[in-house]
């Protein structure tokens, strides 16, 4: 069993804190996906776990046992590096056996170790090139293959898929995921993509600046951002976001726009508050091209400035209250700027955010 | 945890402070000190006796030493232009060489690999008056019918040794400079080729700024070793004749071992160790601000 | 107008032409200068002392081994022991190379890896070091070895080149260490290595061809080094090549054929390095020091 936790933990260099007190409990096999922009303090968490940064304050635990003096190899974690980070001077095969070489196991040990490795990442034929010999996707599957061949109680992933291109990068995605699926162990993984995020994660963690803004589930996350950032974060295109001021059942966006204020809100917001509205392109579409949905609605005639066929989907790109918003057509038909046509927002899935503190009002 | 122990990289550099302390550190101590003193290595008490500024104050005005330092610098200046404009023609030739350019880049480096002793021994021999290859071949090709007094004559003789001098360093200026050239991103000078630039304009302003750390390299690496000098002047001349070639170093182990004054002579030592001292600072401060410019 | 760009086109492929022919001219100029001197001395090292002595001149050589077979004769001509000369090279040479090549490393590895305050100034600080001109340092070295006792040995002079070596050793490692990049120590220390095994296991042959060459440089400096082993050796036991070249200089008359087959015994092992070593060199030369 090997659930991690972290406890307030801290992180500075000198006087600056990068990492402000993150307390996070991953559960034995859970997938748990640290997400956040660059600069957020995911990645120096996870070198945190993994120990190769030292840990400023708090405590980190694996399997129940406070790790946060143990030196890397006294963890029982494995890593993938960004980089993949292989030894150029090894063989695949020698890559792979390398940590248990260490650990001083027999050769026959190792050699079975590095088949069953090799075998479910389908490296077999690999095994005797060296990484320079290696295309990009080749030197991934290596690197994880090294990281499963321990059998540790943690994988670490730090933006694995980053130096790959969009292609592999999907594929690899999957087989990240299989792997998971087969070698059931807690994994830790580190991204700044949102949609890895999204396909890869039980839970995801988004950071900002040094703190945790939300745990929760791909589904929770998206469906019940608990604040503007997480909105515009979690989600592509990134969440519409439209400043008004509630009067009368309506948020005021402009004195010619208004839009109705979902019922699920009422009440919790004062008469004159000022809120941001949020809603997602995928629940504003035009008459005719929607999926057919109960509950309440607000129409609304939008200008198209701009239209992005997809093939299954449109994006449709309009203004509203001179902000850009996005909406999306389905079974599209072409559409040439200017066209004015008439669209439906589903109310049930607005979001309201205060607009001083940002947070969700829901 | 409280650790009382001195942090790694100060344990792995340790080593290299005690070895650096023991050899030359106490002993430019010494040195220092000694300078202060009339120190003879014929009598070994007057290493007690002390006598302040007095070497210093007599090598500074001591026509002789002045005349010295100021060929060095005559002789540095020189020498360090030429090589590094002729490092950089070389370095700009062999780059734009198409084939054996790794042949010609080895035999570039072959200079940098002879012993200054052994420079200094090829060109006593090259520019030898009586059976020397230049004095040789200018008269078998009826050039000149006397021969030509390369190591005596005043002027020649500087020839001479700049010569040799030159030759055996420009090759890290050319290597150097050739390594910048491949580094060299091609983008940019294609974009000017494009842009209308000539050769010389995307030279001038695209091609040399990029060089500049490379070149800073090269020339912090020779101030390192500017002193080799004392090797070729040594064996070709020895300083002489009647001091005509005399330099700051040749000088100093003169004064040092034929007459003996270590004192004084480590006092024009120490003259000649700032002089070194400057020269790296300086190339090493050209160096960091280069490479922060181009963000290397 | 077409006329008009056929001038032009003709111009500039005349120029071309021009330009290419100044190129190849150069380089060969270049190329002569670097060689010829050499080449003059491995010629005249095969040459009879009457004729390169003959005036006039005579340009057809003669070949002989007379040089050689005097030099490797034992005592040789005029009595030069070459063997001890390259005995002690050798001895003092490879010793001062091994030695330096351990401590620079460590250094190196630490500028590399560590960050630490005033870390650019430890590194121009140590370089100074290396700056002190050998002449200079010989007065007070030869002082200070006559009073311990080691002057005129080979432990003396072996000193000496390790304190003379490892600043640029460390300049050169702390250039290949910092090619490396630190994932790959971090991944051996992910792996189960502690430190030290990560560096001798992964990062250590990471570098090894890096490390030869700053092995082969720190070789060559003291094999060809003469300001401070002309003063800090006097005997056959403890002489090295480039001092025991001066024995073929007498008071007027100098033994020009001899010294140049000396002379050629110095150069081959050093020309036989340099083609090993270079690539490496540059790229350790470039990327070390002072930055970061």
């Amino acid at each position: 069993m090997a659930e991690v936790s972290l406890r307030n933990v801290t992180k500075n260099y000198g006087a600056l804190e990068v990492v402000h007190g993150i307390d996070l409990d991953i559960a034995h096999d859970e997938f748990v996906v640290l997400v956040g922009p660059s600069g957020c303090g995911k990645s120096t968490t996870l070198r945190m776990i993994a120990g190769l940064e030292d840990i400023s304050g708090g405590e980190v635990a694996i399997g129940g046992n406070r790790v946060n003096d143990l030196p890397p190899r006294e963890r029982n974690i494995s890593m993938v590096f960004q980089n993949y980070a292989l030894y150029p001077h090894m063989t695949v095969r020698e890559n792979l056996g390398f940590s248990l070489l260490i650990a001083k196991r027999s050769e026959t040990e190792i050699a079975q170790a590095v088949d069953d490795a090799a075998s479910i990442l389908g490296l077999g034929e690999l095994l005797d090139r060296r990484p320079a010999e290696l295309s990009g996707g080749q030197r991934q599957r290596v690197a994880m293959g090294r990281a499963i061949v321990r059998h540790p109680d943690v994988f670490l992933f730090d933006e694995p898929l980053s130096n790959l291109d969009a292609k592999l990068r999907t594929q690899m995605r999957i087989e990240i995921k299989k792997l998971h699926q087969k070698v059931r162990t807690t994994i830790v993984y580190v991204t700044h993509d949102q949609v890895e995020a999204m396909t890869l994660a039980d839970r995801i963690v988004i950071m900002k600046d040094g703190d945790i803004v939300q745990v929760g589930t791909p589904l929770e996350v998206f469906e019940r951002p608990v604040d503007t950032f997480v909105a515009s974060f979690i989600g592509s295109p990134p969440m519409n976001l439209l400043e008004g001021k509630v009067s009368g059942g309506f948020v005021w966006i402009t004195p010619d726009v208004t839009l109705p204020l979902p019922t699920v809100f009422s009440g919790k917001v004062a008469e004159g508050q000022r809120v941001t509205f949020g809603f997602r392109a995928d629940n504003l579409m035009p008459k005719g091209h929607a999926l057919t949905e109960s509950g309440a609605t607000a129409d609304l005639s939008l200008t198209i400035t701009l239209a992005e066929p997809l093939g299954a989907e449109t994006m449709l790109l309009s203004e509203l209250a001179g902000v850009e918003i996005q909406g999306k057509m389905l079974n599209p038909r072409p559409v040439s700027e200017g066209e004015v046509l008439e669209c439906q927002l589903s109310l049930d899935h607005c979001h309201l955010f205060d607009t001083a503190t940002g947070k969700s009002l829901r | 945890m409280l650790r009382r122990r001195p942090p790694d990289w100060l344990t792995l550099l340790m080593p290299t402070i005690i070895v650096i302390a023991i050899i030359v550190l106490i002993p430019l101590i010494f040195s220092f000190y000694s300078s202060f003193t009339p120190y003879k290595l014929t009598r070994p008490s007057t290493l007690w006796r002390w006598v302040g500024t007095a070497n210093y104050e007599r090598i500074l005005s001591d026509l002789n030493f002045w005349a010295a330092f100021g060929r060095t610098i005559l002789f540095l200046t020189i020498a360090l232009n030429l090589e590094l404009l002729f490092g950089l023609g070389i370095a700009l030739m062999v780059n734009k060489v198409t084939w054996g350019q790794r042949t010609l880049r080895t035999v570039l480096m072959f200079p940098m690999m002879f012993s200054p002793i052994l420079v200094g021994f090829q060109f006593k021999f090259i520019f030898n008056d009586n059976v020397g290859l230049v004095n040789n071949a200018l008269q078998s090709l009826g050039i000149t019918d006397v021969a030509l007094p390369w190591l005596v004559d005043s002027k020649l003789a500087l020839f001479s040794i700049a010569f040799a001098e030159i030759w055996m360093s420009t090759s890290i200026f050319a290597i150097l400079i050739l390594a910048g050239l491949f580094a060299m991103p091609r983008d940019p000078l294609e974009a000017a080729k494009v842009d209308g630039c000539t050769p010389w304009q995307s030279f001038r302003h695209i091609t040399l700024p990029f060089l500049m750390p490379f070149i800073f390299i090269a020339m912090t690496i020779r101030s390192l070793d500017v002193a080799r000098a004392y090797d070729i002047v040594q064996i070709m001349t020895g300083g002489g004749p009647a001091r005509r070639t005399e330099l700051v170093w040749t000088l100093m182990a003169r004064t040092g071992y034929v007459d003996a004054r270590m004192g004084i002579a480590n006092a024009m030592g120490y003259v000649s160790i700032l002089l070194s001292i400057f020269f790296t600072i300086y190339f090493f401060r050209k160096l960091s601000a280069a490479r922060a410019e181009l963000g290397l | 107008m077409s006329t008009i760009a056929t001038d032009r086109n003709r111009l500039h492929r005349n120029r071309q032409r021009a330009l290419s022919w100044a190129h190849f001219t150069g380089l060969f100029l270049v190329m002569c200068i670097i060689c010829i001197p050499g080449l003059w001395i491995v010629l005249n090292s095969f040459r009879p002392t009457v004729e390169i002595m003959a005036k006039p001149p005579i340009w057809v050589p003669t070949f002989t081994l007379e040089h050689y077979r005097a030099m490797f004769g034992g005592a040789g001509e005029g009595g030069v022991p070459v063997f001890a000369y390259f005995r002690n090279s050798l001895i003092i040479s490879v010793t001062s190379t091994i030695i330096a090549i351990g401590i620079g490393m460590a250094g190196g590895y630490a500028f590399a890896r560590y960050r630490f305050r005033g870390k650019s100034y430890y590194f121009v600080g140590l370089m100074l070091f290396r700056a002190v001109p050998g002449v200079a340092l010989s007065l007070p070295l030869f002082i200070v070895f006559a009073r311990v006792g080691i002057i005129d040995t080979h432990f003396g002079l072996i000193l000496v080149y390790v304190a003379m070596n490892v600043p640029f050793t460390v300049w050169l490692t702390d250039g290949f260490f910092r090619q490396i990049p630190k994932e790959l120590y971090e991944a051996a220390e992910i792996d189960g290595c502690t430190r030290w095994q990560a560096f001798w296991r992964v990062e250590f042959p990471v570098a090894r061809s890096g490390v030869a060459s700053a092995a082969i440089f720190a070789f060559l400096t003291s094999w060809n080094e003469f300001a401070l082993a002309s003063q800090l050796t006097r005997s056959t036991g403890s002489k090295t090549m480039p001092v025991g070249l001066l024995d073929f200089t007498a008071e007027f008359t100098i033994n020009w054929g001899g010294m140049c087959a000396l002379a050629v015994l110095m150069i081959l092992p050093a020309l036989a390095l340099t083609f090993i070593v270079q690539k490496h060199l540059i790229s350790g030369l470039t990327f070390g020091g002072v930055k970061g």
